[in-house]
């Protein structure tokens, strides 16, 4: 699953391991997710659009590779 | 374990992981000792010969509690796929082993090296892992 989690933490200027911090989880487990290695449970997607403010759908796509959501 | 990230939970795995260690080495010092020295017989020969196995199920039992107190789920489950490559592991050179024993001349594998021997693949598997999720 894609997802624009490294850009909406840029915008923030947080750095892996400050989201970490404010979402209760390691600094690898951030990076797993940014990577795209790790796709996060409905829970911590769920937090994580909360820290952001913004709809999960907003942060996670299904859309296949090369495509825009 | 080389992929375990430094959480609350991991800290408190890590310490009863190796209290529970520390009971295994005491227990089988203090088992051998006993049956060296005093020449029990008995009902009691079988209930200090399980002893230091008791140590083994607590350790088994630390880390079922790590599974269940670990708050991060990506950490949580990179200890489990750590975990199944230990059991794969083991499982796989038992029955090799098992089959090699039947057929051929080779030593009698003794079952308390399970244990150990899941813990390094466990080990094993470790940078493995690690590489996957960089």
């Amino acid at each position: 699953m894609k997802n624009s989690l490294r850009d909406l933490r840029a915008e923030k200027g947080w750095s892996q391991a400050e989201l970490a911090d404010r979402l209760g989880v390691s600094r690898q487990s951030v990076n797993a997710i940014e990577t795209g290695k790790y796709d996060p449970s409905l829970p911590l997607a769920f937090r994580l659009a909360r820290i952001f403010a913004l709809p999960i759908e907003h942060i996670f796509s299904d859309a296949p590779e090369g495509s825009r959501k | 374990m080389d992929c375990l990230a430094n959480t609350a939970a991991t800290r408190q795995y890590l310490r009863r992981f190796a209290i529970a260690m520390a009971a295994y080495i005491v227990l089988t010092m203090a088992v051998s000792f006993c049956f060296r020295h005093f020449y029990p017989t008995g009902p009691l020969t079988y209930l200090l010969a399980i002893l230091p196995a008791l140590a083994i199920i607590a350790q088994i039992v630390v880390v079922g509690l790590y599974l269940a107190g670990e708050t991060d789920e990506f950490q949580r489950n990179l200890f489990i796929q750590s975990v199944l490559w230990g059991l794969g592991g083991l499982l796989s050179l038992t029955s090799i082993w098992g089959m090699l024993e039947s057929f051929t001349p080779i030593p009698h594998f003794q079952p308390i090296w399970t244990f150990p021997v899941f813990w390094c693949f466990v080990g094993l598997s470790s940078p493995f892992l690690i590489r996957r999720y960089r």
